[in-house]
């Protein structure tokens, strides 16, 4: 068991893969939440998407040091256009998504192909490159972390009252799409931070699922949340450490990021399942107790 | 349904069922390179310049091979395996010209403290296609035997440098493969003579033959996948383009790499009605064949390549 | 409350004159006047679709006044928002969020607390007041989803309590509460009218109306008439603000025959 658990983590390179790993824990495991309340997972998902022109763009631009400018700013337009389309009362949010989501895919496509390649580095950006994460970009993960936290425990009651009770919340004063824009934004840094490590196509699973188990053991915010870094925080050591010990002992390519993800799923399942269990054992008694 | 108590008990639950899933496998420890039996501990990156270490290395080194055969080396994500056996190794070997852009990063993941050797020094690179990926140059140096050579020579003098003390086994290996390349050279030119002078139009996959075309005075038509990339796609204009070019030539064939779907040659050989080579027949660009092909080593590729293009043209 | 004797002549909590109210370039509800004075429960009766919703977003500035003016305790709507407070339908709240009563209770607090700081000790108590002013006290810890449909719009009113407003709007808080919490908000509102808490109460149940307000507003798409409940609430005027739409008479009390 130590030899898994703990011997890895001793090489400085998996060391940084699981700094950078508990430091996206922490800050996908608090957006996770707000994704939950504020029903935002085919946002997040719809942003994973749009962020591609951006990356292309990006890499036309200014080669690979264009790609992470490049996917903020395409993250940060998705946000403020959503915000903009879904404040017009005539369109629902999918309906605004469907759009924005088409359109910024379809830029994407016609970049590409004037192109007659596009390389690792994009790939790198879909797929995410755990292994080989840098001091620097753990600093940057640190700093959008730090950034995007402190703002939503900033807002932390205006945004469970917009979550809750919009109408409310607007008669109170507040402006509803100042609210919206900013947790979009927190939304879309998640992403792009999130995407360096494990790639945009599992930044989803990383703002969806902790919340979602957090959410079969509590139903208060609080504990939804802490439930949420910790699942995250351990299916990212966990799903690490196998996947080291399936490359190194046993010659099994498992990539980190993916590895990471099945990982937090199997936790949300057996999460799931041992409810049922316990639900059906007190069913059980209750019927027991009566009979 | 009552809140608190049982969630936490499942969750609890849930945290302890997941430990098994760490026991597996956990008796041995990974073995690094290095400390095996007193062996230069040597990591090469492609299939070729593999080859080339183990030829020039012997039983004197421990050659471990990040790429497999078949596997694109534009877009490779190193496993902890890989970056573990780097940071345990004195010497890596990597084939270069901007073939494996993503060596670096993980060179300097691993905290490797070795030597770098790039294979390509001192060979005469030709230009590239003008592709981002392409910039330093055409990076399929090997399927010219004399660049090998030159490769095999970079080797040999980092293996000396690194491991003094076997300096002349290595010495001798480099001179016992680089007389196998000379003969291998004159093999492959005496087949090539055996061809009709305007019977040597090469249709392929991608310019991956750039440097065995300008050795052997072959001549290239055009290419199915237009740029170096194996990703991009063919326009219908691309194809139309290379079809005329085949029927106005008279190409007599298209070949197909083996690290590459067959069906786009299948595609234009077709609608120019002429011969395919594809599948097990298939020419190796990128990378050699996996263990027990026809082209698993460098040696068995460079003469697979030649006969299979010699069969195609000449029948 | 302040003194009578010492303090100016009182605003009114609500003076609308000739209002005219718009979503886009069309007003949906013209000719509105009428003005509502501390301590007074004003129905505002009507079909579906009249406007009374569009009306309670005017008096909290949410909707444009394209013609009159609306004014709210002397100011404009927006900036009377502090001394205002609303309670939206509870059905239309996801029963699944995970909220406690008592959380939902002191969201009342948040502007009184302001931006970036917590609630504090004096919050908490307010709320608690709130939540025992409706009856709910000991469902405080409970999710707020587990409720049910009357106690959560309790739970709303007592939210709105908590503010501590001038002028108190409620939307349709009769639909689909039991007999029980339909008492205790009834109870809740006699308090705040005592209290000198003007109230606007859009409902389409007539019965309720009578038994709660001082004064009705009728309304659909335009004023048909605002006063005195007995004044106001006349088969003849409820028939032209109901359109063809039947009534029945039982004694008193008038009903609307829904079909």
């Amino acid at each position: 068991m130590h030899a898994t658990l703990v011997e890895p983590f001793a090489v400085p390179f998996m060391a940084r893969a699981l700094t950078e790993l508990l430091l996206l824990a922490g800050l996908a495991g608090v957006v996770s939440t707000h994704v939950l309340t504020r029903r935002l997972g085919f946002v997040a998902d719809a942003m994973t998407h749009t962020v591609f022109p951006g990356i292309v763009l990006g890499f036309l631009t200014a080669g690979v040091d264009g790609v992470l400018p490049g996917a903020l700013a395409a993250a940060a337009v998705t946000a403020v256009l959503l915000t903009l389309l879904t404040r017009s009362r005539r369109v629902t949010d999918d309906t605004a998504l469907a759009v924005l989501l088409a359109a910024m895919f379809a830029v994407g496509v016609v970049l590409v192909s004037r192109r007659a390649s596009y390389t690792a580095d994009l790939t790198s950006f879909l797929f995410g490159r755990l292994l080989t994460v840098t001091t620097g970009q753990i600093a940057q993960t640190a700093v959008v972390a730090g950034l995007v936290l402190i703002t939503l425990a900033l807002l932390h009651k205006e945004l469970l009252l917009r979550a809750f009770d919009p109408q409310a919340a607007a008669a109170m004063g507040y402006r509803i799409w100042l609210l919206d824009l900013v947790l979009n934004l927190a939304v879309a840094l998640v992403v792009v931070a999130a995407a360096q490590s494990v790639g945009t196509i599992l930044v989803i699973a990383l703002l969806v699922v902790p919340a979602a188990t957090g959410r079969l053991i509590s139903d208060r915010i609080a504990p939804i949340t802490l439930a949420g870094v910790a699942v995250a925080a351990l299916s990212g050591y966990l799903g690490l450490a196998i996947s080291y010990r399936a490359s190194v002992s046993h010659g099994l390519r498992l990539a980190g990021g993916a590895t990471v993800v099945l990982t937090l799923v199997a936790v949300y399942l057996l999460t799931l399942l041992a409810g049922g269990l316990a639900r059906a054992v007190q069913s059980r008694r209750t019927s027991d107790a009566v009979a | 349904m009552r809140p608190s108590r049982r969630p936490i008990a499942a969750f609890a639950l849930a945290a302890t069922l997941t430990a098994p899933l760490t026991a597996c496998g956990d008796n041995t420890t990974a073995q690094p390179a290095a400390a095996d039996g007193g062996k230069l501990a040597v990591v090469a990156t492609t299939t070729q310049v593999a080859d080339f270490a183990r030829n020039i290395g012997g039983d004197k080194v421990t050659v471990t091979q990040i790429l497999k055969p078949n596997i694109d080396p534009h877009d490779y994500e190193p496993t902890p395996a890989d970056i573990t056996a780097i940071g345990a190794a004195k010497v890596v070997v990597k084939s270069g010209i901007g073939l494996e852009r993503w060596l670096d990063e993980t060179i300097s993941s691993a905290g490797f403290k070795g030597v770098t050797v790039d294979a390509s020094t001192g060979v005469k690179i030709r230009q590239g296609n003008g592709d981002e990926e392409q910039k330093d140059g055409d990076p399929h140096i090997w399927h010219n035997p004399r660049n090998a050579k030159i490769m095999a020579q970079n080797i040999e003098k980092a293996f000396a440098a690194a491991d003094p003390a076997d300096a002349a086994i290595y010495q001798k290996n480099l001179a016992d493969y680089s007389a196998k390349l000379d003969r291998l050279d004159a093999d492959i030119q005496a087949k090539i003579d055996k061809l009709p002078p305007d019977g040597r139009k090469l249709v392929t996959n991608h310019n991956a033959f750039g440097y065995y075309i300008d050795r052997y005075q072959l001549e290239f038509v055009g290419s199915i996948i237009p740029s170096f990339d194996t990703s991009a796609e063919l326009s219908a204009k691309d194809v139309d383009d290379i079809v005329s070019k085949i029927k106005k030539t008279g190409t007599k064939a298209v070949f197909s790499e083996s690290s590459l779907p067959p069906k786009t040659a299948e595609a234009i050989a077709r609608q120019a009605g002429v011969k395919v080579v594809a599948g097990e027949d298939a020419l190796y660009g990128d990378t050699l064949g996996p263990q027990g092909s026809a082209g698993d080593t460098y040696l068995k590729m460079a003469e697979h390549n030649t006969d299979v293009l010699v069969q195609a043209l000449g029948g | 409350m302040a003194d009578p004797a010492a303090t100016p002549p009182v605003v009114e909590a609500l003076h609308i004159d000739h209002a005219a109210i718009a979503y886009d370039a069309e007003p949906v509800l013209t000719g509105v006047t009428g003005r509502v004075h501390a301590g007074e429960v004003v129905a505002l009766i009507g079909p579906n679709g009249a406007g009374k919703s569009t009306l309670i977003k005017a008096v909290l500035g949410l909707v444009p006044v394209v013609g009159g003016t609306v004014t709210v305790l002397g100011r404009t709507p927006a900036a009377a928002r502090r001394d205002v407070a609303y309670v939206p339908q509870a059905d239309i709240l996801d029963p699944q969020f995970p909220v406690s009563v008592a959380q939902v209770v002191l969201m009342g607090r948040y502007r009184e607390v302001g931006w970036l700081r917590r609630p504090g000790r004096d919050d908490r108590r307010i709320a608690a007041e709130a939540l025992a002013q409706v009856g709910l006290a000991e469902r405080a810890r409970a999710t707020f989803g587990t409720l049910s449909g009357g106690q959560r719009q309790r739970v709303l009113l007592a939210r709105a309590i908590a503010q501590r407003p001038r002028l108190l709007l409620l939307d349709e808080p009769f639909n689909g509460v039991d007999l029980v919490s339909q008492d205790a908000l009834l109870g809740a509102l006699r308090g705040l009218k005592r209290q000198g808490t003007a109230v606007l109460i859009s409902t389409h149940d007539l019965a309720l109306a009578q038994h709660v307000s001082d004064h009705a507003c009728l309304l659909n798409r335009r004023m048909f008439g605002f006063g005195p409940t007995g004044a106001t609430l006349t088969p003849d005027l409820l028939r032209a603000t109901y359109g063809n739409q039947a009534l029945e008479l039982h004694g008193d009390q008038i009903v609307v025959a829904h079909h």
